[in-house]
């Protein structure tokens, strides 16, 4: 690993820093730069309207979606111009939270699934942030073990009925399209009786309903499917080969970590350096910079390791299930910080309104946002297992409805 | 888990009766009062009429005269139940006891009837914006002007804020001394010149008013010391153990329920083809979790044991405070990553007792101050 830019990519890095710099949305600087995890508060902008204005401007400059190929509304720049991209963006990524799973895992299944005809209409207005994407992939009684899954598509006509329920979807309720993985048949083993399509959001029958999530948010949605009719022709891939098709989908989501998880560090370290203690200035309190060495050291690790990614993917390379050691370690870590920090406020810690916390309850935010960290796209346990038996090879776990039929295997919620 | 043998079979039947009561009364209403962000002070008479407000005070007094178990019970169970918006474990564990002890007659029979009939809501102002856990740092003054006391200062961080009648100020009323020129007196809402602030959004707690209160040339009458000018710190240090008891008790409660409710869902919901109970991580966390609590309900029970007799010195009662509200944020935090995401929907216990159990390790004195205390004791400084 060369972390120097050579010739070519210190002329690319010029490049983005004067385009920003005549073009970023500079007066919402102020605000990004004090956003909570997972939270985009802009005061009085309208937080959706600025987002895609952003992102109409970087599409139209040649700045969206840089991985994808030109055809499709992408610029097919390196990984290593991506990542320099990432790191002159800065704060303004923050803008591009609506965009994520489009541009990370609907936009690459659509591209390997979708005919044609549907690349060019469908991709270009994605990757411009004109329409929003999301994914229905999770249920109620479906979330680690994905392919027991039990939303149905049935054949009617040349159209597909669906019925059935997807939850924790997040950005539904402002998505345009979406795709959806379904249960087309329940005589076979579960992993293959499932199959793919995409769907348009505002299609008759889709009911949405945000959850209240434990940070006061509500990011996630129930989703509701009575009767929904889709085309054939928006089938993803073969009948039964759904879960294929997701493996595409998600190994996608793992490229797409690429850029390094939040851990709550220079947070943690902003707030040590402003916080004086009833012993003083907090940063000098020997107890706490023991701490902050040991999340530095782990930060690091994780910043690595993530560059050795970066390495890799730009060599040709494909990531492998290695990549989700980065989410195991950053979930649990930025709850330890959160509780740390919140430790050293005292009660003044327990303010949410972030006109009144310490950093603008960024660490509050930090703490009750954390605990979906460890769940969503894998929990810590599935990480584990995956880690165990593909990176460690150990002997895998059991499974008791290995090779049933999908419908001989018993239910619960 | 080992049977309890604290608790004799009144209690279980003072238990029963708070059960049906909460199930009635207050269960129902608990997410309308977290939007409200206090409870409906309603709850608070109909509570008093069944006598479930401040059990130990003495018959003399017009109370119950019962033993502080009684109050416990009343504690476990609020936190069992999640009614984490109520404050009556506040006021009879910890304010009235200052009134009963430290009372004069005319102050008892001003205040008492009230207290236990739940029309007269009560709370302690301590804490300062710039002072958490050192109360020797206080600045609100309460300066002696012919009969009256004239107080100025605010305070911040006040449990019951929004709806309390009566407030117990810690004040200055020698500002050149420390700790000995602490006094405690009596502050009645509407009088002029005390003010109380917005209610404070909280991390966790959302039915529980919590308020800054101000006093801007608030005049009250002598009469309103309680006990003796200069002594308020040491009445506070006295009633410390009761209230770290309170919330040892209160964290308690909360892991053992939330980890009961884990244990049926765990049963119920199915992954891979087979309950999530079945899978050794699940056992191993949940096993882990029970031995824990098993051991921490005993200390915890033998110090309601030891307190009964009168015999809980603040160095036992900060180990119990300490350990088991890390406990219970560990308990909790666990059994939230095992309902998955449904643990992070606000409808699930489990994931408000998250937001609710962070301020335990927090307030009646931070973790830190605990070990402070028994580091002190442990090493003779």
């Amino acid at each position: 690993m060369n972390f120097d830019d050579n010739v070519d990519e210190a002329a690319f890095r010029a490049k983005v820093r004067s385009w920003l710099d005549d073009n970023a949305p500079k007066k919402l600087l102020p605000y990004l730069e004090k956003a909570s995890f997972a939270t985009l508060d802009l005061g009085d902008y309208d937080a959706n309207a600025e987002a895609k204005a952003w992102r109409k401007k970087k599409f139209d400059a040649g700045w969206a979606c840089l991985a994808w190929p030109k055809e499709y509304g992408g610029q097919a720049v390196s990984p290593i111009e991506r990542v320099i991209w990432g790191q002159e963006e800065g704060a303004y990524a923050a803008l591009g939270g609506l965009f994520t799973i489009g541009e990370g895992m609907c936009g690459p299944t659509v591209m390997a699934y979708a005919d044609e005809a549907q690349k060019t209409r469908y991709l270009p207005k994605l990757a411009s942030g004109e329409e929003i994407w999301c994914q229905l992939f999770s249920e109620p009684g479906s979330g680690s073990d994905l392919a027991g899954l039990r939303t149905k598509a049935e054949p009617d006509g040349g159209d597909w009925l669906i019925n059935g329920q997807k939850i924790w979807t997040s950005g539904a309720h402002y998505s345009d399209f979406g795709i959806l993985i379904t249960r087309t048949d329940a005589n076979v083993a579960k992993h293959q009786g499932l199959t793919m399509f995409f769907l348009d959001m505002k299609s008759p029958g889709i009911d949405i309903r945000p959850i209240k999530q434990a940070n006061g948010q509500s990011g996630f949605n129930e989703v509701y499917f009575n009767d929904v009719r889709i085309p054939d022709a928006q089938r993803l891939g073969a009948v039964g080969e759904g879960w294929k098709v997701a493996l595409t989908t998600l190994m996608n989501e793992r490229m797409s970590i690429g850029g390094s998880m939040p851990t709550g560090v220079p947070e943690m370290l902003e707030l040590a350096s402003t916080l004086q203690l009833e012993t003083g200035p907090a940063i000098e309190d020997r107890a706490l910079r023991e701490k902050l060495a040991d999340w530095h050291c782990r930060a690091n690790g994780l910043k690595y390791t993530s560059a050795r990614l970066t390495s890799a993917l730009s060599r040709g390379d494909t990531p492998g299930p290695e990549a989700s050691i980065g989410k195991l370690v950053a979930g649990p870590m930025m709850q330890e910080i959160a509780m740390a920090a919140l430790d050293l406020q005292d009660l003044s810690g327990m303010m949410v309104d972030p006109a009144e916390a310490a950093l603008s309850a960024r660490l509050q935010a930090i703490l009750l946002r954390s605990p979906a960290t460890r769940v969503e796209g894998g929990t810590d346990e599935i990480l584990r297992n995956i880690i165990a038996e593909r990176v460690l090879g150990l002997p895998g776990d059991i499974r008791a409805d290995k090779g049933l039929a999908f419908k001989d295997i018993p239910t619960g919620r | 888990m080992i049977a309890r043998t604290v608790y004799d079979n009144e209690h279980e039947q003072f238990r029963e009766s708070l059960r049906k009561f909460l199930q009635a009364e207050a269960v129902p209403f608990h997410d309308q009062w977290e939007k409200d962000g206090q409870i409906d002070r309603a709850l608070w008479q109909r509570a008093g009429e069944q006598g479930f407000l401040c059990p130990t005070v003495p018959e003399a007094l017009g109370g119950l005269g019962a033993d502080f178990r009684y109050n416990a019970v009343v504690d476990e169970e609020m936190s069992g139940m999640g009614l984490s918006g109520i404050g009556f474990g506040l006021h009879s564990d910890i304010t009235v006891p200052y009134l009963v002890n430290h009372g004069n007659d005319e102050q008892h029979q001003k205040y008492m009837p009230g207290c236990l009939s739940g029309d007269i809501i009560t709370a302690i102002a301590m804490t300062e914006p710039g002072t958490g856990s050192d109360l020797q740092g206080i600045k609100t003054t309460a300066i002696a002007d012919g009969d009256d006391y004239i107080i100025n200062g605010s305070k911040t961080f006040i449990t019951n804020g929004q709806l309390a009648d009566l407030i117990i100020v810690v004040c200055k009323t020698d500002p050149s001394k420390g700790a000995r020129g602490t006094s405690l007196i009596l502050v009645e809402s509407g009088t002029a010149g005390f003010a109380k602030g917005k209610n404070l959004e909280k991390l966790g707690l959302k039915a529980q008013d919590t308020s800054e209160l101000f006093f801007d040339n608030v005049r009250v009458p002598k009469a309103n010391l309680l006990g003796q000018e200069g002594m308020g710190f040491a009445y506070l240090m006295q009633e410390l153990p009761q209230e770290r008891l309170n919330i040892a008790i209160g964290a308690m409660a909360s892991a053992e329920s939330i980890l009961n409710q884990t244990v049926t869902y765990v049963q119920e919901r199915k992954a891979f083809g087979s309950p999530i109970a079945t899978f050794q991580n699940t056992q191993f966390k949940l096993a882990e979790i029970d031995a824990q609590l098993t051991a921490m309900r005993v200390f915890v029970d033998c110090c309601l044991e030891l307190h009964l007799r009168g015999d809980l010195d603040a160095v036992t009662a900060a180990k119990a405070k300490l350990l088991t509200t890390e406990l219970q944020g560990k308990v909790i935090d666990e059994c939230l990553q095992l309902h998955g995401g449904y643990g992070f929907m606000w409808e699930y216990p489990v994931a408000k007792a998250y937001a609710d159990a962070r301020v335990q390790r927090i307030y009646g004195g931070t973790s830190e101050i605990m070990k402070l205390i028994i580091g002190r004791n442990l090493l003779g400084s």
